[in-house]
């Protein structure tokens, strides 16, 4: 199943694949909120980097963005989203597929995080 | 729009890496010591200023502010720029366990030997050693763009501004060698005016440019400047060494007795159109920016650029050396000064949360940085900037006083503010809020599709 979450919030969509989830894709999404860009301050779903969210069984594929290619911090990004998303229950393989296209703009954020920033 | 897995970029789905992060880091750490060294060194008479500006003080300080300051804020960062700038691994990521020290061994034994009244010796193998490190830096730095040649002048600029680098510490090789053995100044001249001019604009403003382009981009969240301005900036660039080194190379060839005003002109050209597109593409950039609240050390970055059309003025003014101190003062120290923050920044948290297990929230990088040491940094250069070039200009001793006064506080703060770097990140820091709340809320009130 393929789904769209959007809401008054939001300028971007996460796309949701579904396939017999152990957990929803949604508590995946909302534990990706709590990982945090360090420069920006702002987690990565306001941000509008998390692309899509695929979980088939236990198992949970990600693929997002960041900022620019070559990101000093993918690294520890990478290592907090498995970190975060590893914390419930029932999940089997984490997957996270770093993505260039399309590539993240500042267009991708929610209302929210750009007035944030002073847009 | 359905996301594409990157392609032709290196490592994991275009994730790229640098060296181990001591290895930057501690190049940071020694390059903000050094510019407190120079600035202390200088506060000890700061009345060379108004003399004879090829005193050993004077071109021991220089040359701590040069190479211990800013060249080697340069090659810290070479061991992780390219990663960002040419979206690649890092060639030979352990390189910098050898060049490193041997840049920093070279820059104490060249900055001794001027200090204690130009030390043949000590300069010479001072001179070895940092063109042998800058040799090894140049060549990784070719090696990692062989496995991803740039495609973007940016990336071309960096490689092409670290071989200038190598280039101007070369030249200072000959000019020593010059003054040590008339025989070989016979042959080399004193190629004095190219080992400042390559210095200063092939490696530091062409440095600058090239990696500000991408950094400001990113800092600012900008919707970029314009590639044909970093790519004409570079020719200017070029236009301006070629002319140069033509107009050292005529006459010994026993020629060009007409081209040297030519030449001279033609390189001043060059160097002034280099300046006019650096702030034209840095004004662009702010212009199409997104984040309006530009953090302190971005704004340093940013203020530095006012000391390029000053430069310019004194130049016409017929004050050389007040405009050498403002340039490379005021224009590249703040610049480097501000990325110095930023770059380390990013690399102790790096080093730190890419750590695998760790639970706790990291903090966010402004948690890092001491905020009221931030003024002190940006004033105390800035001013320490104005006050040399005047000192200079109108050989005042108050102006000295107060322009090495001033680069102590700034020197001393900036020290201070990347040690509390490194210390937070090490050990800890409370963490501020996000900015923004998390989406969860958001999320529960989502519907599906």
């Amino acid at each position: 199943m393929t789904s769209m979450l959007e809401n008054d919030n939001w300028s971007t969509t996460t796309e949701f694949k579904e396939n017999d989830p152990k957990v929803p894709a949604v508590a995946v999404l909302e534990q990706l909120s709590r990982v945090i860009d360090p420069e920006l301050g702002i987690d990565i779903v306001n941000l509008g980097m998390v692309y899509v969210v695929a979980v088939d069984g236990a198992d949970v594929a990600i693929e997002m963005t960041l900022t620019t290619p070559g990101c000093p911090l993918h690294a520890s990004i990478e290592e907090q989203v498995r970190t975060r998303v590893g914390e419930l229950d029932g999940i089997g393989d984490i997957s996270v597929d770093l993505v260039w296209d399309p590539p993240w703009t500042p267009m991708a954020m929610t209302e929210e995080a750009k007035r944030s920033l002073g847009f | 729009m359905m996301p594409r897995a990157a392609s032709g970029a290196a490592g994991p789905a275009g994730a790229a890496g640098g060296a181990p992060p001591a290895l930057p880091i501690s190049a940071l750490l020694a390059g903000a010591l050094s510019l407190l060294v120079g600035a202390v060194y200088l506060a000890l008479d700061p009345a060379v200023l108004t003399g004879y500006l090829g005193s050993p003080r004077v071109l021991a300080t220089t040359h701590l502010l040069t190479i211990g300051f800013v060249t080697l804020v340069y090659l810290g960062t070479l061991q992780q720029l390219p990663a960002v700038l040419l979206v690649t691994d890092l060639a030979w990521p352990r390189m910098g366990l050898l060049s490193l020290p041997l840049f920093v061994v070279g820059c104490v034994l060249l900055v001794s030997g001027f200090a204690v009244g130009v030390a043949p010796r000590l300069l010479a193998s001072g001179g070895i050693l940092l063109t042998v490190a800058l040799g090894l830096a140049f060549s990784q730095l070719l090696a990692t763009a062989a496995t991803r040649p740039p495609r973007d002048p940016g990336g071309r600029g960096l490689i092409t501004a670290v071989a200038y680098l190598f280039l101007t510490v070369f030249f200072g090789l000959l000019l020593a060698g010059a003054r040590a053995s008339p025989q070989l100044a016979t042959i080399t001249g004193y190629p004095a005016s190219l080992h400042q001019l390559f210095g200063l604009a092939g490696a530091f403003l062409l440095g600058i440019a090239a990696s500000g382009q991408k950094l400001l981009t990113m800092f600012a969240l900008s919707k970029g400047g314009k590639t044909w301005r970093l790519t004409a900036l570079t020719y200017a660039i070029h236009v301006a060494m070629i002319a140069a080194l033509a107009r050292a190379v005529l006459p010994l060839s026993g020629g060009g007795d007409g081209f040297d005003q030519p030449l001279k002109w033609l390189a001043l050209a060059g160097l002034a159109s280099a300046a006019a597109l650096q702030l034209w593409e840095v004004m662009a950039i702010l212009r199409r920016r997104l984040r309006k609240r530009l953090e302190a050390p971005v704004l340093r970055y940013v203020a530095s650029h006012a000391f390029l059309p000053l430069s310019g003025v004194l130049l016409l003014f017929g004050l050389p050396e007040a405009a050498t101190a403002s340039f490379l003062l005021g224009f590249v120290g703040l610049a480097v000064s501000g990325m110095l923050v930023k770059i380390l920044s990013f690399l102790t948290w790096t080093s730190v949360y890419a750590r695998r297990g760790r639970r706790e929230q990291p903090p966010l990088l402004r948690d890092l940085v001491v905020p009221w040491l931030e003024p002190l940094i940006t004033w105390g250069l800035a001013l320490g900037a104005l006050a040399t070039s005047a000192a200079i200009a109108m050989s005042s001793e108050p102006a000295a006083v107060i322009a090495a006064g001033a680069l102590v506080i700034g020197a001393a703060a900036q020290l201070a503010q990347v040690v509390v770097i490194v210390q937070r990140t090490l050990f800890g820091v409370r963490r501020a809020a996000p900015a923004v709340a998390p989406v969860s809320a958001g999320v529960a009130k989502g519907s599906k599709a």
